[in-house]
């Protein structure tokens, strides 16, 4: 008799669960998947830090309309066949309203076709443009991607190289997707800005020594080298042309600055030359900058509240996931999360004031981001210091 | 620049690296002669070389000479660790599976490490510092004579153990028979101790010399090891000498290749020579040629 009593109740109980559970605001989940391993690990980690920080963040104000967002985290271990299974997986068994990532190029490419059959929108933190280039690299209706496009980075460059009346250049790519990105994206705008490109090498991004690439580069006598490549390859550029004693300056592409870049190329970084985001230089933009208030917050939450920086210190990348997902949040909120609307509404974003810039978005546009959101950095005493 | 001048240079890129190389296949060789197997976590003793000496050096402010000698013997205790633990409690002899357990022993050394050490890249300071010697016009890296000389002491010092000391001909006994070795009296288990110990302290060094110049992660071992193991097959596998002239000949082909035909493609050039010399003596260029077809 007892036991029948306990019963009852029990089955009572999950009734009233079971009918309570829809009541209480079911989560909305998003996809979200990094390097949090493979070659590009110490951005793709952080770039997950930062995504959970900013979910946290949202769902303590309150969540979209109430329903807070829940991460669905993977790795993809920097691999365009892993990018893509994870991809149908977020899609197919997750059912997720949005995704977040890749983090490499060469991912973000293996994620593009899936999410674009699936119609599911995703912002992605890639670095290179063809994600969302249309034309024969695929249609890009569903892909965003946070990061400053490569052709804004490299017109960042050109305008100052024009300034200073620099007009013979030697670029150094790696050839990875990210590398071939950037060279094309140099060799395009080269004659808009009057500059010419006088040698061109390459290198693996797993390579220790590019002298040999640096060599060919000193005895075409450059006014000035351009490098293009993430990670480690960066640092080991800028020894060696230290090391070959090349008097050009050194400019490295948007993807490097980092305090690890510095640690890597010791004094070799002295003078270095690269654009980027606002971040690296927070406390020396003037206080009319719209979005300095928008960057101390970020910075405070990252240092001072996460602790993130004892492990990654913040670096140009830390802000990307940030504006992705704040971006898809304020279009949730505004539109539902149903795919076809909410992919409008977060085409239709105008005006939205990040960490790395201010975006406005287009159809014809998925990233929008202008040159103002980009800034020219020179390390001097191993410090960032803001380029007029 | 003259075009003498531009070979030279290249030249000496080359022998920097190829000299990285060599000190790397000379591990592989060591436990080759002792043990008759490929040791694949040769890569990460490398690795581990340049991580601990992070430690020791920058983060324990412990002075350089003394963090190498830490370094050197943590990772033979690794080393031995290896070899005392798997490999000799594998219940199987068979070679294949004793290389297998190398390639697993590499696989959590490298996740451990990425765990214990984080995933940036890091790196140390150069022993004598970090401003280039011009030599004949050319510049050559402090850095790069350390790694020359290193190389060149210990496969000097390396020839004359193998083959003068009592120990040195007792490791290789052990190699070419087992079974004898042991009736001969020669206590097998702490020679193949020994050998792995000796391997894995000259991984450390090469990874404590190259950290200076290539920085080092917790995933680059893989791509050392690689190009160590190629440097041996080249030279003939279990050569001293061998590893020596096939890590310097893989490091200036990819130095002429990367200048003088096309930077992209000069990994496809240097292990198409590989190959080709493969193809013509399969024992590698200094191999003793006892392969025996089955």
């Amino acid at each position: 008799m007892k036991n029948h009593v306990a019963t009852a109740v029990f089955l009572a109980c999950l009734w009233i669960f079971s009918g309570m559970a829809p009541a209480a605001a079911e989560p909305i989940k998003i996809g979200a998947f990094f390097d949090l391993t493979g070659p590009s690990s110490a951005i793709g980690t952080p770039t997950k830090l930062v995504a959970e920080m900013v979910v946290k963040k949202i769902n303590d104000e309150g969540g979209i309309n109430g329903r807070p967002l829940q991460l669905v985290v993977a790795d993809d271990e920097g691999d365009p066949t892993k990018a893509a299974l994870i991809a149908k997986k977020f899609t197919e068994s997750d059912k997720v309203a949005a995704i977040i990532g890749p983090t490499r190029t060469d991912t973000g490419m293996a994620a593009k076709p899936i999410v674009e059959q699936m119609k599911v929108p995703d912002f992605m933190t890639v670095g290179g443009d063809v994600v969302i280039a249309g034309g024969k690299f695929g249609p890009f209706h569903w892909t965003f991607k946070s990061p400053q496009r490569t052709t804004i980075a490299v017109k960042k460059i050109y305008e100052y190289l024009k300034r200073k009346g620099l007009q013979k250049i030697a670029i150094i790519t790696a050839a990875d997707g990210f590398g071939k990105d950037g060279k094309a994206a140099l060799e395009n705008l080269a004659p808009e800005y009057g500059v010419s490109i006088i040698s061109a090498e390459s290198f693996q991004p797993t390579d220790s020594d590019m002298t040999t690439q640096l060599i060919n580069i000193k005895s075409a006598a450059p006014d000035a080298v351009v490098c293009w490549t993430i990670g480690k390859a960066g640092a080991i550029v800028a020894k060696n042309v230290r090391q070959l004693d090349i008097q050009a300056s050194l400019f490295q592409c948007h993807g490097l600055p980092d305090p690890n870049y510095i640690a890597l190329a010791g004094k070799a970084s002295e003078g270095n030359i690269m654009p980027s985001t606002k971040l690296m230089v927070a406390s020396q933009l003037p206080d009319s900058d719209p979005q300095k208030k928008v960057i101390l917050e970020f910075i405070h939450l990252y240092q001072d509240v996460f602790h993130y920086d004892r492990q990654f210190p913040i670096n140009t990348h830390s802000g990307y996931a940030w504006d992705a997902i704040y971006m898809v949040a304020n279009a949730m909120k505004k539109a539902g999360i149903q795919n076809e609307k909410l992919r409008d509404a977060i085409e239709n974003t105008k005006g939205y004031v990040g960490v790395s810039g201010i975006y406005t978005l287009t159809p014809e546009d998925h990233n929008g981001l202008g040159t103002d959101s980009m800034v020219l950095v020179q390390i001097r005493d191993g410090q960032w210091k803001l380029l007029q | 620049m003259p075009i003498f001048l531009k070979l030279f240079q290249f030249l000496i890129s080359g022998l920097t690296t190829g000299s990285t190389y060599a000190l790397i296949a000379i591990g592989f060789s060591i436990i080759h002669n002792a043990t008759g197997i490929v040791n694949f976590a040769q890569g990460e003793f490398v690795m581990l070389g340049g991580m601990f000496m992070i430690t020791f050096f920058t983060v324990l402010k412990i002075p350089m000479a003394s963090a190498f000698c830490l370094t050197v013997i943590s990772v033979a205790i690794v080393g031995l660790i290896l070899e005392k633990g798997p490999l000799e409690q594998a219940r199987s002899k068979e070679i294949l599976n004793l290389v297998m357990i190398t390639v697993a022993a590499s696989i959590v050394i490298k996740g451990l490490t990425m765990i214990l050490w984080g995933k940036n890249s890091m790196t140390i300071p150069a022993i004598s510092g970090e401003s280039p010697l011009l030599i004949w016009k050319a510049a050559i890296m402090p850095q790069s004579l350390w790694i020359f000389g290193v190389t060149l002491g210990a496969v000097a010092m390396l020839n004359v153990f193998f083959r003068c000391t009592r120990t040195g001909k007792a490791i290789r006994a052990v190699s070419a028979n087992r079974r004898y070795a042991v009736l001969a009296g020669i206590p097998v288990n702490r020679m193949l101790a020994f050998s792995f110990c000796l391997s894995a302290a000259l991984g450390a060094v090469a990874g404590i010399l190259l950290t200076p110049m290539t920085t080092i992660s917790y995933d680059a071992g893989v791509m050392l090891g690689l190009k160590g193991f190629s440097a041996a097959i080249l030279g003939g596998y279990g050569s001293m000498t061998g590893a020596v002239i096939g890590g310097i000949l893989l490091g200036v082909m990819e130095s002429l290749g990367a200048g003088f035909i096309s930077s992209e493609y000069k990994d496809v050039l240097a292990f198409m020579i590989l190959l080709m010399v493969l193809f013509i003596k399969p024992s590698g260029l200094l191999g003793a040629g006892m392969l025996k077809r089955v």
